[in-house]
């Protein structure tokens, strides 16, 4: 036990290391002057920016914006999935029926159906989440209908040996069954909301670190260009920290023993 | 007049997909009498159980429980899956197992936990309840499927080669451990396994089918005293001749 806990506190002092390192060559090299401060600037110059943006309220509308963006599309999307993918799992009619649907808009790129969504939609929120949410669908549909599928066979005979009825076996028995495929794809797709969050704020224009990097960009304000990819590094990393660490609290069963 | 047997297989045939597994079986349970199945693999022992457990329904003729067909699976029948790995919810632990039993039979949430604590000590595993089945060894979590079938408060218990995967020291603790329980309590058994020295040692009567299709070849009374003994009752002369002659049954039925 001990031996792990030195283990783990190495550990993390190395990848301290190794991210102080890369910040110290990233400084050094901005101040060497190599590259033009206009498109690099220095650690220092990005943190500055990330302390005014803060001050001035502008990046924490913008990261709430972001946030607020994955976190809807995201959440109808894993609705979405949990609702269809215990009909398409349960039933095996209804997966040989809708599976070749699934295995044609499975492959479509989301960003594809964005002009779409605004010719419909408009420049608004409502669009950003409808293309979040069917960018992030696919993953946790197909993770959920195999979670739903792969319910032990015995199981289902104990349930029916109990005399449990049909609701309270999918309650106790098919639904926690499923559940690490379920949360699996909730996991995996955080970082695709992400993903398609940003996008959307720069196509559409709508508040949102990836609308804020943009015209950055356009303005060469590169350390508030840098602050924002830095936030958004951040936001990626702590989301799939939040949702690993929620999935490790619901199967715990699965960390004891063996 | 005789009393009305406990459980009844009446010209018991089932066919699945066309193909006849079980044909014609026939044979009566007295209450608190403890019935072995054996036979060749194949010979459809696990089915005729699933048949008793009402997860399967005849194709013809009946399987009754006191003079009642089982149309569909009973409360006070209880099955023990062989493999207990499978038939354990993995996310419930031990105390949750057991539950399960309970909130399917409407047991009141408040008279669970001391029932649990109780079964848990009847099988061997008091103070091991928030363990979760993957902390567990084999014999563990079998002992713990024999729990959550005892949570049904059974009158006939239905097992299905439970001891098979367990390693020798493992599984004669536990056929001393079911013989007790189930003096105790006068439950009715029957037992399924492919081991006849488990068969004779446990049963009060041993029924050999024929396979393909299933049917039954030899049913013959055991005639040793009880409480058994992992050693004496072994070297009894009697065992050794029905070790024989169930031998000889199983040779002859696979020739």
């Amino acid at each position: 036990m001990k031996s792990v806990m030195v283990f783990t506190w190495a550990g993390r002092a190395a990848s301290f290391a190794v991210a102080a390192c890369v910040i110290w060559i990233w400084q050094m090299v901005a101040n060497s002057g190599a590259i033009s401060p206009l498109f690099l600037p220095g650690p220092d110059k990005a943190w500055a920016s990330l302390q005014r943006g803060f001050a001035s309220g502008v990046l924490l509308r913008q990261t709430f914006g972001t946030l607020q963006h994955m976190f809807f599309g995201w959440l109808v999307a894993s609705v979405l999935a949990i609702v269809l993918g215990s009909m398409i799992g349960m039933y095996p009619t209804a997966r040989r029926a809708v599976t070749p649907l699934l295995e044609f808009l499975r492959p479509l790129p989301a960003s594809a159906v964005i002009p779409l969504a605004i010719a419909f939609m408009g420049l608004s929120n409502g669009m950003a989440t409808f293309v979040i949410a069917f960018g992030t669908l696919w993953p946790m549909l197909l993770s959920t209908i195999h979670g739903f599928s792969s319910v032990e066979p015995r199981l289902y005979e104990v349930a029916r040996a109990l005399n449990i009825g049909r609701l309270e076996t999918i309650r106790k028995i098919v639904l926690p069954s499923a559940l690490p495929d379920i949360l699996a794809g909730m996991r995996i797709s955080v970082t695709s909301a992400l993903i398609l969050s940003v996008v959307c704020e720069m196509i559409a224009g709508l508040d949102g670190l990836g609308h804020y990097i943009m015209v950055s960009a356009r303005l060469y304000r590169s350390p508030d260009l840098f602050a924002g990819v830095m936030l958004l590094g951040a936001i990626g990393y702590l989301s799939s920290l939040v949702v690993t660490m929620a999935e490790n609290r619901l199967l715990r069963w699965r960390h004891r023993g063996h | 007049m005789t009393e009305a047997p406990k459980f009844a297989f009446a010209s018991a045939t089932l066919a699945l997909g066309g193909k006849t597994i079980l044909q014609n079986i026939t044979f009566d349970i007295a209450a608190g009498d403890f019935v072995c199945i054996i036979g060749a693999s194949g010979c459809g022992k696990t089915t005729a159980l699933r048949l008793a457990a009402g997860l399967y329904q005849p194709t013809t003729g009946e399987v009754r429980l006191d003079s009642h067909p089982m149309t569909a699976p009973r409360p006070d029948v209880a099955i023990v899956f062989q493999d207990y790995g499978k038939a354990l919810l993995p996310w419930r632990t031990a105390t949750g197992n057991i539950s399960l039993a309970m909130e399917a039979g409407g047991v009141p949430k408040a008279e669970r936990g001391d029932r649990i604590a109780e079964l848990l000590t009847l099988v061997g595993l008091s103070g091991q309840g928030e363990k979760y089945p993957g902390e567990m060894s084999g014999g563990m979590q079998q002992r713990l499927q024999i729990a959550r079938c005892l949570a049904q408060n059974p009158s006939v218990l239905l097992m299905d080669e439970p001891f098979g995967a367990l390693d020798a020291m493992t599984r004669q603790g536990l056929q001393d451990e079911v013989l007790e329980l189930v003096a105790r309590s006068g439950t009715t058994v029957i037992f399924v396994t492919h081991d006849l020295e488990e068969a004779i040692y446990l049963g009060d009567r041993v029924i050999g089918l024929l396979p393909h299709p299933g049917r039954v070849g030899i049913d013959v009374p055991v005639r040793l005293s009880r409480p058994r003994d992992q050693l004496t009752t072994r070297e009894d002369p009697e065992f050794l001749r029905l070790r024989r002659e169930l031998f000889d049954f199983i040779k002859g039925s696979e020739a």
